[in-house]
């Protein structure tokens, strides 16, 4: 991990002193706590602040949608590189304008369990990379909900969403969120009431998924983001499964390919149509 | 249970104008005979349904809901259906995944001319989302408990 330290300072350094990037974001240590922390580098004497270890679990390629039209590097996780890749394809972002500084043999993070889930341990895109290509461990996928009866899983999923204080802390961290306007603030017309109820908790999460449909890359920023620990990552990452199986459809590996449902087949199957 | 008591749900049929809402409009029209528990709303094509629309219907206490467009490559819109094939697969397994019955949630494709069939698709629909009862509520659990057990 060290040495991963040393190259990502050294390639920061050079972008830096090149004067090739405005900035480069990345990740050092917070304040008051152990946690680790977004840092943004504007100057070469400050690449010392840069760090990364297993608790780096933040996705920081959202950051760059806000700096659209300067270049700015970006120390990326291969879950960064795959948004950045999706950001491509859907043309928010333009390749010329971030220089990746891609991390290779990527541990999994603590705290994160869709880390387990995860068979990209190599970035898909990037322009640098620090350290050795590595393989993909065994990974551990927890079918336990696939296997519930489906009153089994409401149940499951009303007391989940029970909690939900609608702190959209979930929707803030997650990278393909980025609508100007959201739907749950749109008061004409007004999808989803204000409050916490429990029809209102479940219609945010059933469209939250329904918009991370073949876009969401299982990188679990939404259930590291939630205060109130609850499982928000099923239902997307069951959706971006069973994307894989109907479709073959894997999002964020490919800066050219469009994205699911931006795209047809004519030949497309149909489970659960009436015929 | 006596006729006036039968559970008679309550079905959103979204259809497209220019082939499904036709063929319901060919089964009047023939005196096509089938149950009468669907609300049709008429769209411009089977794209215009915005997950949004369906989970609202739901929200809104409809015991099911009936999608229906033309046949794939029988677009008004040329594509417009295809598009719509993707998301109401992805959506259909959404909402199964999440506890709703997938009697519930109904897509079909709808030919102006088969008015017969639309009968037939109806009754099919009316009757299974009789099988599986009426619709509790959104984020509510058997017996209408929104928490604990």
């Amino acid at each position: 991990m060290a040495n991963k330290i040393d190259e990502i300072r050294e390639i920061a350094r050079k972008l830096m002193e090149e004067e090739t990037v405005e900035r480069v974001i990345g990740y050092g240590k917070a304040d008051f706590t152990e946690e680790m922390t977004p840092v943004f580098i504007t100057s070469p004497e400050e690449v010392e602040k840069l760090l990364f270890n297993e608790k780096s679990n933040m996705m920081l390629a959202k950051y760059l949608l806000n700096y659209k039209d300067s270049k700015t590097g970006i120390v990326a996780k291969p879950c960064d590189t795959r948004a950045i890749a999706s950001y491509l394809s859907e043309d928010m972002l333009k390749r010329d304008n971030v220089v990746i500084i891609g991390i290779n043999d990527c541990p999994g993070m603590t705290d994160n369990t869709a880390c387990n889930e995860c068979e990209v341990r190599n970035p898909v895109l990037s322009d640098y990379t620090v350290g050795e290509e590595g393989e993909v461990p065994e990974l551990k996928l927890d079918k336990t909900l696939e296997e519930m009866s489906t009153a089994e899983r409401k149940e499951y999923f009303v007391d989940q969403f029970s909690r939900c204080m609608r702190c959209y802390a979930c929707r803030q961290a997650c990278y393909v969120c980025y609508c100007e306007e959201c739907f749950v603030d749109s008061n004409q017309p007004r999808w989803v009431g204000q409050g916490t109820n429990p029809e209102d908790n479940f219609t945010y999460h059933l469209m939250r998924a329904m918009h991370m449909a073949g876009r969401c890359i299982n990188c679990g920023a939404c259930e590291v983001a939630c205060p109130e620990d609850i499982d928000v990552r099923a239902l997307t990452a069951h959706l971006s499964r069973y994307a894989e199986e109907i479709y073959n459809f894997k999002s964020g590996m490919d800066p050219q390919a469009k994205t699911l449902l931006s795209d047809y087949n004519p030949d497309d199957s149909q489970p659960g149509f009436i015929d | 249970m006596n006729k006036q008591n039968e559970f008679e749900p309550k079905i959103i049929a979204f259809l497209c104008n220019w082939c499904s809402y036709a063929a319901a409009d060919l089964a009047g029209s023939s005196r096509i005979q089938y149950p009468p528990n669907i609300r049709v709303i008429r769209v411009p094509c089977s794209s215009r349904i915005d997950p949004l629309l369906i989970i609202k219907a739901f929200k809104m206490g409809a015991d099911g809901i009936l999608v229906s467009g033309c046949h794939p490559g029988d677009c008004h819109y040329i594509d417009g259906n295809m598009y719509a094939r993707r998301r109401f697969v992805m959506l259909k397994e959404l909402l199964a995944f999440s506890g709703i019955e997938e009697e519930r949630i109904n897509f079909t494709w709808c030919s102006a001319s088969e008015g017969k069939r639309f009968g037939g698709i109806v009754e099919e629909v009316v009757n299974n989302i009789k099988k599986v009862g009426p619709w509790q509520g959104l984020g509510v659990k058997e017996g209408g408990l929104v928490s604990g057990k």
